[in-house]
């Protein structure tokens, strides 16, 4: 069955066709081709699907496309602040070796800005809690805290 | 892509909600955050003829006052739960365990009418609404019923909610200033379901209290402690306490996390922790 839904995705208005099988995760990917959403356990576990609902992370793993009509949505290809241009938090997960295999990687990001928006100065506790959605299969948790602690402090000197 | 076709259906009003769960004729499924049901589809273990959404009925979230009662909608997302003003003063045990709910991305989306129907034995809510002596409140295209927390749940992940019905708000009577409540649950990674998990509210005067526990059995049980705590709440009334919360995780079960003799063991621990830590807050 189809459903025409209509969604922002990173600032740009589409209207598709969804069928209602699918789940947000595979209709930002095969529908849209926005791949940088990825899908790892499918069930809610690993948060590699993790995008922007509204404001708020969300695994688009257990969202049904259709269930999503309406609403906007920011993926990892629409945080970056220019064409060719790394986010901040990109950048320190780049410059502090925050990934190795980079699957988990879309989703680790996009969890750090959802913390940093809310507690731009957090403790690595907060910092573990805040990405306790999110498994790195490469177990790089240590790099990937110290990452997130260098893109707190950027991010807090450009204000 | 969940391999199974189905209709789905995104409906506007309660109304049209409730007229569609009807003409479904039992095999639809309602979704709220989807957190469970979602999965449950893409693995092959659910498979609705129909879905209906109740993301885009408005009126069924958010928390308001109702006299001496908490009216919450069943849509409330956890993370608002967490964090909502109203919660913190008059039923703080249902932030307490909203923070322990799988984890930043699941808060966001999941719901508390979405966990209570779903009814997972060892959910962080279960235990609590029965502490709190929460109401559900039912409605149907033939009208609205009201049931008990501690009558709502009938089995694993089985209620008594009917076909046709859908679960619109709980009712959650404020607690008295100078209650103490106290939500622990013992887990071995975060953002698992708890094995054992229980929920204490000791009333001022500290004479009267009840602690209910989830993970020991099909459903979440309540114990009333008052004949236990009445003349103080000594090392002796907790282990009284705790003797009757080992005979109440008499139908514990064992699984990948511990036999049936382990839960029932947890649930004299954090019986009487819960106990001790209510009982510490109240006045």
């Amino acid at each position: 069955m189809k459903k025409t839904i209509q969604i922002t995705v990173n600032g740009k208005s589409y209207s598709r066709d969804a069928d209602t099988r699918q789940v947000l995760a595979d209709f930002l990917r095969d529908e849209l081709r926005l791949t940088g959403t990825h899908i790892g356990c499918g069930t809610g576990s690993c948060g590699a699907c993790t995008v922007v609902l509204d404001g708020r992370t969300v695994k688009s793993c257990c969202i049904l496309a259709a269930d999503v009509d309406g609403q906007e949505i920011t993926t990892i290809e629409g945080i970056s602040t220019g064409a060719q241009q790394l986010h901040p938090i990109q950048e320190a997960f780049v410059e502090f070796q925050g990934l190795q295999c980079g699957y988990c990687t879309p989703g680790m990001v996009l969890s750090a800005m959802q913390l940093l928006k809310e507690n731009p100065n957090p403790s690595e506790d907060e910092i573990r809690h805040g990405i306790s959605g999110n498994l790195c299969r490469c177990t790089g948790y240590h790099f990937i805290v110290k990452s997130i602690q260098e893109a707190a402090k950027r991010l807090q000197a450009s204000k | 892509m969940i391999s199974r076709e189905y209709e789905f259906h995104a409906p506007k009003t309660l109304n049209e909600a409730l007229s569609l769960l009807e003409k479904s004729g039992g095999n639809a499924k309602l979704i709220a955050g989807g957190m469970s049901l979602v999965p449950m589809m893409t693995l092959g273990l659910a498979h609705p003829d129909a879905v209906i959404s109740l993301n885009k009925v408005p009126g069924l979230d958010g928390v308001k006052e109702d006299g001496g009662v908490l009216a919450i909608g069943a849509m409330t997302r956890h993370h608002v739960l967490k964090t909502n003003p109203l919660i913190a003063q008059h039923a703080p045990l249902l932030a307490e365990a909203a923070k322990y709910v799988g984890d930043v991305q699941v808060r966001h989306r999941g719901t508390l009418g979405g966990v209570l129907v779903h009814a997972d034995p060892a959910a962080d809510y279960l235990p609590v609404c029965l502490a709190l002596g929460a109401q559900i409140k039912l409605q149907s295209a033939k009208g609205v019923r009201t049931v008990e927390a501690r009558d709502f749940f009938k089995d694993i992940m089985t209620t008594s909610i009917e076909d046709g019905e859908i679960l619109v708000e709980v009712r959650v009577p404020k607690l008295p200033a100078g209650s103490g409540s106290s939500y622990q649950r013992l887990h071995r990674v975060e953002g698992n379901y708890a094995i054992v998990n229980a929920a204490a509210v000791v009333e001022p005067g500290k004479k009267k209290g009840r602690v209910a526990l989830g993970g020991v059995g099909p459903t979440p049980v309540m114990i009333d402690v008052s004949a236990h705590i009445a003349s103080g709440v000594s090392d002796d009334a907790l282990r009284r306490v705790s003797d009757a919360a080992f005979a109440a995780a008499e139908n514990a079960y064992g699984d990948l996390n511990g036999d049936a003799k382990y839960k029932q063991a947890m649930a004299r621990v954090y019986a009487q922790r819960v106990v001790r830590a209510a009982a510490a807050q109240a006045q």
